[in-house]
């Protein structure tokens, strides 16, 4: 330890009298500067965290307050206790909405892991020409979902002449009914996601991609590591706090899937793509039940944070070894 | 003016304090349930309605105003979610004044309490409204909720340049409708080599319960009929009759053996079905007579002829609709029902039949004095109209104390049964257990 360095907290010591005692005014400086100190990230912080009490948690504690009444908001609100919980066990539609649920986020978020990854490695330059197909392979990434939703809602015609079967046509296949079956519409709405979110998780791979240490590859390669090799030893093992985060994105982004099966499908053809969101919703809006939505939101909620617990548990076990 | 001004901010403060303090149940002061001397304004309206209904709404409230200097704000009006937005509005304790929409709502309103009880003996010129139209704004127990505003029955509109080429004759019964629907989907009607035209344009989502929506004049047609009295103003469910089964089978046969339906069918809102007739995707499209003005408006104009619906197995029956008006609870009362009242005037119908030629917003008057026919000099589809309305129109069973949750669930179970081909009677039963359960919830399961 350096002389400079164990002297800085020696001068900032309050300077004390013959009789030992520290000077007040010094004092109450140090005492002022410290709660400042204390105080200055709180302040700061105060603007987003007004914004996210009104916003989010203020709504997110009264609506698990809901859960336990039948909301009736002209009529006066009636307790239930547990009653709209133990619905939410029962229902038959709520259960085939989670499987969707999670069949959608598994798919999904599988896929778009695999296609970002893949677009990743082949994207992964600084060359102009490079940086230019990246930024047209971002585009679905930063466009609108409902407007994503409606073009394939078109795209996916299941007639003869729809733009993707006209396409399959000429290959001999099809028509296919895409959205119009109960067989293929989660498919079909599984495609359209993987379609908008593998760009964004190219670019978190990318960013991860760029990090890794050149000497490692260079290594390998005068190691005689092949090309796999490489990718399997190096690359992938260095990118495992990004396909944590992707992932962990991931899950939270496919439990709560609404949008795009709102537009494209409305939850049907009956009920195919009926998800917990798209429930909740119906059950809130259509049926006028916004107690048993709330006591489902809060069931979804439990589940997300139980998940994300799980998800940056399992990250801290594996960089933990 | 100056109070005017101040009552304004009062309500624009009271709105402000509800969205900062998100949910708490707070109501507006803005507009109090205290009787007023002089019914004064301004009004809040929301109309479910779109495009060029919006000026004919505002051509009749600016007579409105003009007549009593009671000024409405600029009215809220929209088709899409129309309802899950008022459910909204009803949340968060900010509701209109007055609320243009479809009279299946009455039973959904009144359970929520958001629409206030009509004295029907109050209402001024009560006695010039068909009592039909006042039957559909009356709940189970006889008692008034809506003012009625408009009526309608749907007839079948059908491609006559496409009958034409097939030498075919518009239909007159179901076999006909299969017939022709057949021929539309197989000989290529349109004459361009390709064979993407079908027979029926059918709304086949469960949003908003379209799919039951439609397949309801089936049933009667059929000689079924949603619910039986189990006395004492107790029903039970009456979906697993033969009656029922026939109009099923008839129904999914479309879908699934002859396969003369739009392909999308069973995800397509009325707004898809619309454009799958109006771009000549499909031939026939049984539908309200509102219709004419939005079909004319595209390049379908003249191409195409109403008929009356086709005759079922029983009879001819087709689905008779309202538009009501419907005073919001804790909202301005006295101005609104002044509103209502000139909403069924004379004048206000005539205004909305003809104001605006694009949209006919009074589709059939409520009011005696009126008749569609004269006021449509020059075209016999609103003389089709209004026979088929006195006729053979027959209304949901709107009085129910939820029709629309009675019909969301008949939607979920026909979408399901036809999306997946099924057995028609082991869904039916399905189903029937469904709409029983309910009623039970509303209380009225015999």
């Amino acid at each position: 330890m350096s002389l400079g360095t164990s002297s800085a907290p020696v001068a900032s010591l309050p300077r004390r009298d013959r009789s030992g005692a520290p000077d007040p005014s010094r004092r109450r400086q140090a005492i002022g500067r410290a709660v400042r100190s204390r105080l200055s990230p709180w302040l700061f912080l105060t603007p987003a965290l007004a914004f996210f009490a009104v916003f989010k948690f203020w709504p997110v504690i009264w609506g698990v307050y809901l859960s336990f009444f039948h909301v009736r908001p002209y009529l006066g609100n009636e307790f239930l206790g547990f009653d709209n919980f133990t619905r939410a066990f029962q229902d038959t539609d709520l259960r085939a909405a989670v499987w969707h649920t999670v069949l959608d986020a598994a798919v999904s978020v599988a896929g778009s892991m695999l296609v970002g990854f893949a677009l990743a490695l082949l994207l992964e330059s600084p060359a102009r020409h490079v940086r230019i197909l990246r930024t047209a392979v971002f585009l679905p990434a930063v466009t609108a979902m409902v407007a994503i939703a409606e073009l394939w809602g078109a795209l996916l015609f299941p007639g003869r002449y729809g733009a993707v079967n006209s396409l399959l046509g000429t290959v001999g296949l099809g028509p296919e009914p895409f959205l119009a079956s109960p067989d293929s519409a989660l498919w079909s709405v599984m495609l359209v996601q993987i379609w908008k979110t593998a760009p964004y998780d190219m670019v978190i791979f990318i960013a991860g991609l760029v990090g890794i240490d050149r000497q490692l590859y260079e290594s390998a390669s005068i190691d005689g590591a092949g090309a796999w090799q490489r990718l399997r030893h190096v690359t992938l093992p260095s990118l495992r706090p990004i396909t944590t985060i992707v992932l962990t994105l991931g899950v939270i982004r496919g439990l709560r899937v609404f949008t795009e099966i709102n537009v494209l499908t409305g939850g049907g053809p009956g009920g195919a793509t009926e998800t917990i969101v798209t429930t909740t919703y119906k059950a809130a809006t259509v049926s006028n039940d916004a107690g048993y939505a709330s006591a489902v939101s809060t069931l979804l909620l439990i589940a997300t944070i139980l998940l994300t617990s799980l998800t940056l548990w399992w990250r801290n076990r594996q960089e933990a070894k | 003016m100056a109070f005017s001004w101040r009552h304004r901010a009062l309500a624009a403060a009271a709105a402000g304090v509800c969205v900062a303090t998100a949910l708490t149940g707070c109501s507006k002061s803005g507009n109090s349930n205290q009787p007023e001397a002089e019914p004064s304004g301004p009004i809040n309206v929301w109309v479910r309605g779109a495009g060029d209904s919006v000026k004919a709404y505002q051509t009749i409230f600016d007579a409105f105003s003009k007549k009593t200097g009671i000024t409405i704000n600029p009215p809220f009006m929209t088709l899409t979610d129309f309802e899950t937005k008022l459910s909204a509005a009803a949340t968060a304790h900010n509701l209109p004044d007055l609320v243009v929409d479809d009279a299946a709502q009455l039973g959904s309103f009144e359970t929520q309490g958001i629409i206030q009880e009509v004295d029907k003996g109050k209402i001024a010129g009560q006695d010039q409204l068909t009592e039909r139209a006042w039957d559909s704004a009356k709940d189970l127990k006889g008692k008034y909720y809506a003012v009625p505003f408009s009526a309608q029955a749907n007839v079948l509109l059908i491609r006559s340049d496409w009958l034409s080429k097939l030498n075919l004759q518009a239909p007159k019964t179901w076999d006909d409708v299969e017939t022709v629907a057949k021929a539309f989907t197989t000989q290529d009607p349109d004459g361009n080599g390709k064979a993407d035209t079908y027979g029926l344009a059918v709304p086949g989502s469960t949003t908003r319960g379209y799919i039951s929506w439609y397949w309801s004049s089936l049933f009667w047609q059929a000689g079924g009929s949603y619910f039986k009295s189990a006395g004492n103003g107790k029903f039970a469910a009456n979906l697993n009759s033969s009656q029922s089964l026939e109009s099923v089978k008839y129904f999914e046969n479309l879908f699934c053996t002859d396969k003369v339906v739009q392909p999308s069918a069973l995800n397509d809102t009325t707004t898809e079905t619309n454009k799958a007739f109006q771009t000549g995707v499909t031939g026939m499209y049984f539908t309200g007579p509102y219709a004419y003005a939005t079909m004319d408006a595209t390049p379908i104009k003249g191409k195409y002829i109403a008929v009356a619906p086709p005759k079922g197995p029983a009879n001819a029956q087709t689905l008779a609709e309202g538009t009501d008006i419907y005073l919001m609870a804790g909202g301005n009362a006295g101005a609104a029902k002044k509103l209502a009242e000139y909403m069924i005037t004379p004048e206000a119908q005539r205004l909305g039949m003809t104001a605006v030629p694009t949209a006919t917003i009074v589709r059939l008057p409520v009011n005696k004095t009126v008749d569609a026919a004269t006021e449509h000099q020059g075209d016999d589809r609103w003389k089709l109209a209004q026979d088929v309305y006195q006729s053979s129109g027959r209304y949901e069973d709107i009085n129910m104390p939820n029709w629309t949750a009675l019909r969301q669930a008949t939607s979920d179970g026909l979408n399901a049964l036809v999306a997946k081909c099924a057995d028609p009677q082991a869904a039916l039963n399905t189903l029937n257990d469904k709409l029983n359960s309910v009623l039970r919830t509303q209380g009225v399961a015999g």
